[in-house]
């Protein structure tokens, strides 16, 4: 502002994701935005700034509990369109041929592989398993933990075409953020040394998780790519 | 104004809807909403069901908030869930909770949806002194609050009253300048004033 309180063209043109998100553009002007917001970095970081700021004043606002029917429509509208839209789609992109044949005896391949893992793990506590898929259908991973937590292997169950971009490996404790548990090889099978620090929260409650990332892993420690594959423990 | 006064016209609705503290924050971790949205990208419709079991009321509350219609704010609701369902991969944990994320997605549609049908809105009147003035204490507010929230709080505070009353009615009505200006019967150019140089102080008051 000049001191007269005078509005600057400069700082004219930064209100406008302010404006955009405090709600009170026209349409049009809400559509220039927002095709704005697709090729200007600067202009996106903005409204991320004024949502993450603004947004807390939803904090007053009461929770009204939707009618039982509200959530059977996105249901079967969900169900309508191509199951696991994005992941399916990403992940049938990175298949390069699998027929049903195949893919079962790939699976069987993957279970044997992790079982004869589990086998060697010493006695004690039950060993976990996951097959980690995307959206239903035939899983694309099946892994093995054992009953130490300490270590588990990661076996593909599906044929993938090699890829420049890189899989990462997430554990998913029941109430906590994703944690790394580092790149895998969707040609091969791979184990994992357990970083000790998360050997004791395999449990039957967690999931893991598999996404895409930059080549070298998520430079954020936190999935930054759409999630190919996931699946909940299991005890065998 | 006092932290009283400042607190109660930030917390409680303009149109007399106030409400108490949220509880969404103490009910659903933002780390377990975060591991149901990772799930919902490898299109886990299990997961969606959870984000939704957890945060629909909250939503459906934004929704009918600004849409004041019951069968819009339905209509709304479900428009929110299926773009949570196709673009759950483009949230960013590093970048926003992921309820912010949710609530801007929510405020959005429901703001687009209120711009399609223009013209058949009843206008609430706000009377800034009153708002003011409401003694209401809101302590316990401040102790759940965000450090966000009492962030956002403590900047409101530093601008005149009627242009938190402003800016706070626009965020939380979904109007624009012409709506918002009828309401507080200003002028269309005072109205955008206030709440431009608002937004300005605000920014430098929320950067340092």
């Amino acid at each position: 502002m000049t001191d007269d309180g005078t509005i600057t063209p400069a700082e004219s043109g930064k209100l406008t994701a302010a404006e955009y998100v405090l709600g009170v553009l026209s349409a049009a002007e809400r559509r220039q935005a927002e095709q704005r917001m697709a090729h200007d970095q600067t202009f996106a970081n903005e409204i991320a700034f004024w949502e993450q700021r603004l947004g807390t004043m939803a904090d007053a606002i009461a929770p009204v509990a939707p009618p039982d029917k509200a959530w059977q429509r996105i249901a079967r509208a969900v169900g309508r369109r191509n199951p696991g839209a994005a992941g399916e789609s990403l992940w049938q992109s990175l298949v390069f041929w699998r027929s049903f044949a195949i893919g079962s005896a790939l699976l069987a391949v993957a279970s044997i592989g992790a079982l004869t893992f589990i086998e060697i793990s010493p006695p004690g506590r039950a060993p976990l398993y996951a097959t980690l898929g995307a959206g239903g259908g035939q899983p694309n991973f099946v892994a093995a933990v054992n009953a130490t937590g300490t270590s588990m292997l990661v076996v593909p169950a599906a044929l993938l075409s090699a890829d420049q971009r890189a899989m990462q490996l997430w554990l998913i404790p029941a109430g906590d953020k994703p944690h790394s548990l580092g790149l895998i090889d969707p040609t091969r099978p791979v184990r994992v040394d357990v970083p000790p620090d998360l050997a004791g929260r395999f449990t039957q409650d967690a999931a893991l998780a598999v996404s895409i990332e930059p080549p070298g892993g998520s430079p954020t420690g936190q999935p930054t790519g759409p999630v190919v594959a996931n699946g909940k423990l299991t005890s065998l | 104004m006092d932290d009283g006064r400042v607190q109660s016209v930030l917390t409680k609705g303009l149109s007399g809807t106030g409400t108490g503290p949220d509880s969404m924050g103490a009910e659903v971790s933002r780390s377990q909403l975060t591991a149901a949205l990772a799930r919902v990208a490898g299109g886990d419709r299990a997961a969606l069901q959870i984000v939704y079991e957890d945060t629909s009321a909250k939503l459906f509350g934004v929704c009918l908030r600004i849409l004041s219609d019951r069968s819009e704010a339905e209509d709304v609701l479900q428009e929110v869930y299926l773009t949570v369902w196709r673009k759950a991969s483009g949230f960013d944990p590093a970048r926003a909770s992921p309820i912010t994320w949710l609530v801007a997605i929510a405020r959005n549609r429901a703001i687009d949806r209120l711009r399609s049908a223009a013209g058949c809105r009843r206008l609430e009147p706000i009377d800034t002194a009153e708002e003011v003035r409401d003694p209401a204490p809101a302590a316990l507010d401040l102790v759940e609050a965000s450090q966000e929230a009492s962030r956002l709080g403590m900047c409101l505070e530093q601008l005149e009253p009627r242009q938190a009353v402003a800016i706070r009615a626009a965020f939380m009505d979904g109007n624009t300048y012409e709506e918002l200006a009828e309401r507080m019967s200003v002028p269309l150019g005072t109205m955008k004033s206030w709440i431009r140089r608002g937004l300005l102080k605000l920014r430098d008051c929320l950067e340092t």
